[in-house]
C-alpha cells in the first residue's frame, strides 16, 4: 500500500441543503473528512442518504452551502464555476455510472478528451495505450454505440487516466453492468488505479466493491461515519442491504 | 503551449462537426438550411434575371425618346413639326393578324415598321438558326422578321415564304432583341416585323379594323422637350404620349408584383423550413446535454464549451448555406433552360441581392430558431453528470418564441417589402395556425375516443395521437395547406375549367371572324347555310368616340405618361378639377346597327326601332348608361374618324357579357351609319368535324383574322399548366419542408418511443400489434389533414366559382378521397421511413437500449 502522509482532499463543517418551496432540506449535516494522497476510499450508503451530493461537492461540481472544501489546497468553496473547471482539468478525473462516453466521437477520441482539455502532450499515444491497456486497442476507432456497456466503461476508465489526475471520483461505476461485467471492469479499476497511484474516492452501494477500497466511510441520511473495519462494515452492509429488502 | 491550448476546440469542434454530419445526426438541420437557401436563391435570381432580361437590360423599351400612339394615323403637322426640330421619326403600326402557310395558319402579332426603326435601342436578329446575331433596322419591303417559336408553330423555315392577308412574304431572319417589345406574344401569338409599307397590299386595313399607329420621335434632348410641350395639350383621350420610363414603370411593376406573390407563397415552405430547424434543434440541444456536461466536467471552462458550438454551428450553417446556394444555382440554370424559347437569360448577369437575401434566410433559418436551444445547451450545468439530464418543458408562450416571431417578421418584411402586408400575414398566419390547430386536436381527440372502441393497433396509435398532439400540431397545419393547395389546382385544372365551359349552351360561338368586308359577307352566308354552322349574323363595326351628352361636351380623361404613376383615384380626381364637362368613355368604342333586337338582349327602358325608320337612334347598354348617368332620349354626339353625328337614346338593353356571343355597348339603327364604311365581324359554332372546310373558307380570304376560342382555351389551359407548374414546384417545396418537420419531430420523440416500445414488447406485445400502431398513428395523422385540407379546398372552390366564374357552386366528393387517402399515405410513409429503424429493433435490444 502505498499511503502517502499527504493530505489531497480535505473538507471541514462541511453542509448542503436546499430550498424546497418554504422549507429548507438539509441534505449533508456538517461533515469533516480527509483523504490522503494514493489512499483509496469508498464512501457507501443506500439511495438518497447523500453520498452523491457529497461527492459533487467534492470533486468541485456543486458548491457547498457552508463549510470548507480544499482539493490539493484549491478552496474549491471559493472558487467559481471557471475556476473550479481549471481545478478539476489539471486534478480530477472522473468515473460515471452512465459512462457518459461522448457519442459522436470515437472511443480513442473520447479518451484523449480530458488530455486535450488538459492541454496534455501526446494525446494520442497515451489515449492509444490506455486503450491497449483495457484491452479495447481493436476497437478505438468504433462509436459507443457500437459498444457493450463493460466496453463502454472500459473506455470511460481509460479516459479516466488519461491525465494521471492526482485523485479519482468513480460514481457508481459498475452500477449499470452485470455481475461478472462489472468484476472486469472492477479489476481493472484497481489495477490501474495501483499502478498510477492514483487517489480514488469511490461511491457506491455494492459492499464487495466498497470492501476493495482500504477505507470506507459510511453515509446515512446525511450523516458521515467512518467504518471501523473492513469486516465490520461489510457487516452491517449486509444487514442494511437485508433490512431494505 | 498557449495557442495549442486556445485552439483546442477548435480542433474539437471540427471534429464534432466532421463525426456528426457523417453519422446523419445534422441531416435534418442541414436540409431544411438547404431547402429554403436554394429556394430564395432560385426565386430572386430568377425573377430577378427575367426583370433584368426584359427591363433592365434594355436600354430602351420604346426603341425611341418618346412615342405617341393612337387607333388612327395622327395629323401630318405633328410629324411636320417634328422634323422642324430635328427629331427623327419613325412609324410602327401594330395588328393581329393571320399568317399562312400552306394548310397551317396562326394568329400573329404584327409589327409594320419604317427603315428607320428602332431610333434608340438595338434590333438584333439572326439570318439562320445558328448564325451570328447582326443588328438591323426594319425589314426591307417583302421580307419579314419573325419571332423564333413561329417557325415550329408554323412548321416552316427561314427562307419560306408565309402570307399575310393577300400578300406573299419571305422570312429572312428570326428576332432576337427587339427593344420596344411588348411581350404580348408570351400569351398571345408570335412577334412579326415587316416593312410599313407592305401593310397596304396585304389589305388587312380595312375601315372598322383594329389597328394601333405608333410614332416614334428621337431626338436632342431640349428638342425633344419643347416637342413634348407643344404635343401635349393636342393629345386626345383616345392617343398616348409616353416615354421610356412610364413604359418600364408598368412592366417592372407587373413582374414586381408576380415576384412578390411566388416569394410569399415560398414563405410557407420557408418557414417550414425553419419550424424542422426549430425542433431539430432542440432535440440537437437534448442530445447533446450530456456532452456538454461531461466537458463540464472534464474541466472544459464555459468559453471553451461556447466557443466549440459557435464554431460547430457557424461551420454547419456555412456548409448548409453553400450547398444551398449550389443547388439554387442549379435551379436557376433549369429554370433559365426552360424559357430559353421565350427569353434568352444568357446575357443577364446575376446580381448580388439573391446571394444576399438567400444567405441572409439562411442565417436566420440557422440561428434565429436555434439560439435558445443553443443557448440553453452551453449552459447546462456540469452536475447534470450526477444528477442526470432534464428535459425542459418549455411553456406554449414564453420568451424562447420572441426570437423566432422577429426572425419570421423579417423573413416576411425581406421578401413582401411592405410592413402592413407582412403584419397582417403574420396575424392571419397565426389565426390561420390557431384555427386548424383547434379543429385538429378536436378530430384527434374524437379520433381517441372512437379508437377504444376500435382494435388494439388503431386504440394505441390513436392514444399516441392524442398524446402528441401538440408536437403533432405543427404536421398537422403544414400537411393540410401543401395538401389544400394541391387539391385547389387539381380541381381548377380538371373540373373548374370544364365546368364553366360546359356551361354555355351548344351554340355558343367558338370562332371569331373579324375584318369581313361587305363582298366577303355573301359568301360566308352562304358557308353557314351550306354547313349548318349557327350564329347571330354579322356586325358591322364602326370605331368610334362618344364626345358629348345633351350638348355637354364628355371630359377629356388626360392620359399623361409621362409623369409619375399617380393613383387611379388622384388621377380622376386631378381630371374632374381640370377639365370641365360630362365623364364620359375615356376610350374609343366599336359600335354597330342592328334592325332587331341583339340576340338575349333584354329592353329595360323605352323601345327598339322599326327596321326603316330614318331617324338616328341608339340603344344603350343598361351598365354603361347608368354609370354615365344617361337617359331616355338624351342625345349623343359620336365621332368616327372626324365625322360628329347626334342621335338620341330610345332604348336601354340589359346585356348578359358571360354568353360569349358578340355584344356591344352602342347599339345603333342602320340609318344613322348609311354612308360610313365599315368591316363586319361575326362569331360562329364552329363543329370539330367542320373546322376543316372552315380552315379552307377561312384561308380562300386571307385579310379575315379568325380568333379560335377553343385555340385561346388551349392556350388559357396551356398558362394555367405553366402557372400550376410554378406553384407546384412551390408546393413541392412546401412538401418536403414539411415532411422534415415530421421527421424532425419523430426523431425528437424516438427516446419516447423507445422506451413505449420496450414497455410493450416486455408485456408481451406481438410486433405486428407495436408496427402497425406506428403505422396507424401517422396514417391518422395524414388523413386528418387530408380531410381539413378537402373542407378548405371545397370553400376555396366555393368562393371561386361563385365570385370569380359566377356559376353554380358544386361539391368535389371524390378529391376529397384523394386528399385524404393521399394524406394518410404520404404522412404514414414519411412517418414509418423515419421510425423504420426503431421498429426493427429486436425486443433485446429495445429493452436493454432504454432500462
Amino acid at each position: 500500500m502505498q499511503v502517502n502522509s499527504e493530505t489531497i482532499l480535505k473538507v471541514n463543517a462541511l453542509t448542503k441543503s436546499v430550498q424546497l418551496e418554504d422549507k429548507s432540506l438539509s441534505l449533508l449535516q456538517p461533515t469533516e473528512l480527509t483523504v490522503n494522497a494514493g489512499e483509496t476510499l469508498a464512501i457507501v450508503g443506500s439511495s438518497g442518504s447523500g453520498k452523491t451530493t457529497l461527492l459533487s461537492i467534492l470533486a468541485g461540481l456543486d458548491l457547498p452551502s457552508s463549510g470548507e472544501v480544499y482539493l490539493k489546497n484549491h478552496p474549491l468553496h471559493q472558487l467559481n464555476e471557471e475556476q473550479r473547471s481549471q481545478v478539476r482539468a489539471q486534478h480530477v478525473g472522473f468515473i460515471f455510472q452512465q459512462f457518459l462516453l461522448v457519442n459522436s466521437l470515437t472511443a480513442l477520441e473520447n479518451v484523449m478528451l480530458p488530455a486535450e482539455l488538459a492541454n496534455t502532450e501526446n494525446a494520442v499515444e497515451r489515449g492509444k495505450a490506455l486503450l491497449e491497456q483495457v484491452g479495447l486497442g481493436d476497437r478505438m476507432e468504433h462509436y459507443p454505440s457500437q459498444l457493450s456497456g463493460g466496453e463502454q466503461q472500459r473506455v470511460a476508465i481509460a479516459r479516466a487516466f488519461i491525465t494521471e489526475p492526482d485523485i479519482l471520483f468513480a460514481d457508481e461505476p459498475t452500477g449499470n453492468l452485470d455481475t461478472k461485467t462489472g468484476l472486469t471492469v472492477t479489476d481493472l479499476l484497481f489495477a490501474l488505479n495501483e499502478k498510477t497511484g492514483t487517489t480514488l474516492v469511490l461511491v457506491t452501494h455494492d459492499p464487495k466493491l466498497a470492501a476493495r477500497c482500504q477505507r470506507q466511510v459510511e453515509m446515512d441520511s446525511g450523516v458521515l461515519t467512518e467504518a471501523r473495519s473492513d469486516s465490520d462494515f461489510v457487516d452491517r452492509s449486509a444487514i442494511n442491504v437485508a433490512n431494505m429488502g | 503551449m498557449m495557442t495549442a491550448k486556445n485552439t483546442i476546440w477548435i480542433k474539437q469542434s471540427l471534429r464534432l462537426l466532421d463525426h456528426e454530419l457523417r453519422r446523419g445526426e445534422l441531416t435534418i438541420i442541414f436540409l431544411a438550411i438547404v431547402l429554403a437557401v436554394a429556394t430564395v436563391f432560385s426565386l430572386t435570381g430568377f425573377s430577378g434575371q427575367i426583370k433584368h432580361a426584359i427591363v433592365a437590360n434594355s436600354t430602351n423599351t420604346i426603341a425611341a425618346d418618346r412615342v405617341f400612339s393612337g387607333n388612327r394615323p395622327i395629323d401630318d403637322k405633328f410629324i411636320e413639326k417634328a422634323k422642324s426640330l430635328d427629331l427623327a421619326v419613325a412609324q410602327k403600326v401594330s395588328t393581329d393578324s393571320m399568317v399562312f402557310h400552306g394548310d397551317n395558319m396562326i394568329l400573329s402579332e404584327l409589327d409594320a415598321v419604317s427603315e428607320n426603326y428602332p431610333l434608340r435601342g438595338e434590333l438584333t436578329i439572326k439570318r439562320s438558326i445558328n448564325g451570328d446575331e447582326e443588328v438591323v433596322g426594319g425589314p426591307k419591303r417583302g421580307e419579314l422578321w419573325v419571332e423564333r417559336s413561329l417557325l415550329s408553330r408554323l412548321g416552316v423555315e427561314i427562307g419560306d415564304i408565309v402570307e399575310i392577308g393577300v400578300a406573299p412574304f419571305s422570312i429572312a431572319g428570326v428576332l432576337v432583341n427587339v427593344p420596344d417589345r411588348s411581350y404580348r406574344f408570351l400569351v398571345a401569338g408570335p412577334s412579326i416585323i415587316m416593312h410599313v409599307d407592305d401593310l397596304a397590299k396585304t389589305e388587312l386595313i380595312q375601315p372598322g379594323s383594329r389597328l394601333s399607329h405608333g410614332y416614334l420621335f428621337a431626338g436632342e434632348q431640349d428638342n425633344v422637350e419643347e416637342y413634348e410641350e407643344w404635343v401635349k395639350p393636342q393629345v386626345n383621350d383616345t392617343q398616348r404620349w409616353y416615354d421610356a420610363k412610364r413604359a418600364q414603370n408598368r412592366l417592372s411593376t407587373t413582374l414586381d408584383s408576380a415576384e412578390r406573390f411566388l416569394s410569399l407563397a415560398s414563405m410557407l415552405g420557408i418557414v417550414l423550413a425553419a419550424v424542422a430547424v426549430a425542433v431539430a434543434s432542440r432535440r440537437y440541444g437534448q442530445r447533446h446535454q450530456s456532452v456538454v456536461a461531461v466537458f463540464r466536467a472534464l474541466g472544459a471552462t464555459i468559453s471553451h464549451v461556447r466557443n466549440l458550438y459557435c464554431l460547430h454551428w457557424t461551420l454547419l450553417s456555412v456548409i448548409s448555406i453553400a450547398v444551398g446556394l449550389l443547388l439554387g444555382y442549379l435551379l436557376l440554370l433549369i429554370g433559365a433552360n426552360a424559357i430559353e424559347s421565350y427569353l434568352s437569360l444568357d446575357n443577364t448577369p446575376l446580381t448580388i441581392v439573391p446571394f444576399i437575401t438567400a444567405i441572409i434566410t439562411g442565417l436566420i433559418c440557422a440561428v434565429a430558431f436555434a439560439i435558445h436551444p443553443i443557448k440553453d445547451l452551453i449552459q447546462t450545468s456540469p452536475l447534470s453528470v450526477i444528477r442526470g439530464f432534464s428535459v425542459t418543458k418549455l411553456p406554449k408562450f414564453g420568451s424562447h418564441q420572441l426570437i423566432p416571431l422577429i426572425a419570421l417578421f423579417a423573413l416576411l418584411l425581406m421578401f413582401s417589402g411592405d410592413i402592413i402586408m407582412s403584419i397582417s400575414l403574420l396575424a392571419g398566419g397565426i389565426l390561420v395556425s390557431a384555427l386548424l390547430l383547434t379543429i385538429g386536436r378536436l378530430v384527434m381527440s374524437a379520433g381517441r375516443s372512437v379508437g377504444t372502441k376500435a382494435g388494439k393497433s388503431w386504440h394505441l396509435a390513436l392514444a399516441n395521437l392524442k398524446r402528441r398532439a401538440s408536437e403533432n400540431s405543427v404536421q398537422l397545419v403544414s400537411f393540410t395547406i401543401a395538401i389544400k393547395l394541391l387539391l385547389l389546382i387539381t380541381v381548377m385544372k380538371t373540373s373548374i375549367i370544364d365546368e364553366w365551359q360546359s356551361q354555355f349552351p351548344d351554340d355558343t360561338p367558338n370562332q371569331y371572324l373579324v375584318n369581313i368586308t361587305e363582298e366577303q359577307i355573301a359568301p360566308l352566308q352562304a358557308f353557314t347555310e351550306e354547313y349548318d354552322i349557327p350564329h347571330r349574323g354579322f356586325y358591322p363595326v364602326y370605331r368610334g368616340r362618344l364626345t358629348a351628352i345633351n350638348g355637354e361636351q364628355t371630359i377629356r380623361v388626360r392620359r399623361d405618361e409621362t409623369e409619375e404613376e399617380v393613383s387611379q383615384d388622384k388621377q380622376e380626381e386631378k381630371s374632374e378639377q381640370e377639365s370641365e364637362g360630362r365623364r364620359g368613355m375615356g376610350r374609343e368604342l366599336g359600335l354597330t346597327w342592328r334592325n332587331d333586337v341583339p340576340y338575349q338582349n333584354k329592353i329595360i327602358e323605352g323601345s327598339w326601332w322599326q327596321a326603316e325608320d330614318k331617324t338616328p337612334q341608339v340603344s344603350i347598354e343598361s351598365g354603361v348608361a347608368e354609370r354615365l348617368a344617361i337617359k331616355l332620349g338624351d342625345e349623343l354626339a359620336f365621332d368616327i374618324g372626324g365625322r360628329t353625328f347626334t342621335v338620341s337614346v330610345t332604348s336601354i338593353r340589359e346585356v348578359d357579357w358571360k354568353t360569349r356571343q358578340l355584344n356591344f355597348i352602342m347599339v345603333f339603327n342602320q340609318a344613322v351609319f348609311a354612308d360610313f364604311p365599315s368591316t363586319s365581324i361575326s362569331a360562329w359554332k364552329v363543329a370539330p368535324e367542320k373546322k376543316d372546310a372552315f380552315y379552307n373558307l377561312i384561308a380562300q380570304y386571307p385579310t379575315i383574322s379568325m380568333i379560335d376560342f377553343d385555340a385561346i382555351m388551349k392556350q388559357l389551359n396551356e398558362m394555367i399548366e405553366q402557372v400550376t407548374i410554378a406553384i407546384e414546384l412551390i408546393l413541392v417545396l412546401v412538401v418536403l419542408a414539411g415532411s422534415l418537420v415530421l421527421v424532425a419531430q419523430v426523431q425528437a420523440s424516438m427516446e419516447e418511443r423507445e422506451r413505449e416500445l420496450a414497455i410493450l414488447r416486455t408485456l408481451g406485445a406481438k410486433g405486428s400489434l407495436l408496427r402497425n400502431s406506428v403505422l396507424f398513428e401517422f396514417i391518422a395523422l395524414g388523413a386528418i389533414a387530408g380531410f381539413m385540407a378537402s373542407v378548405g379546398m371545397e370553400i376555396g372552390v366555393f368562393i371561386l366559382q361563385t365570385q370569380t366564374f359566377e356559376m353554380e357552386p358544386t361539391f368535389h366528393f371524390s378529391y376529397w378521397l384523394v386528399g385524404i387517402l393521399s394524406g394518410a399515405a404520404f404522412v404514414g410513409t414519411i412517418g414509418m421511413l423515419s421510425c423504420w429503424r426503431l421498429l426493427n429493433l429486436t425486443s433485446v435490444t429495445l429493452i436493454r437500449r432504454t432500462m
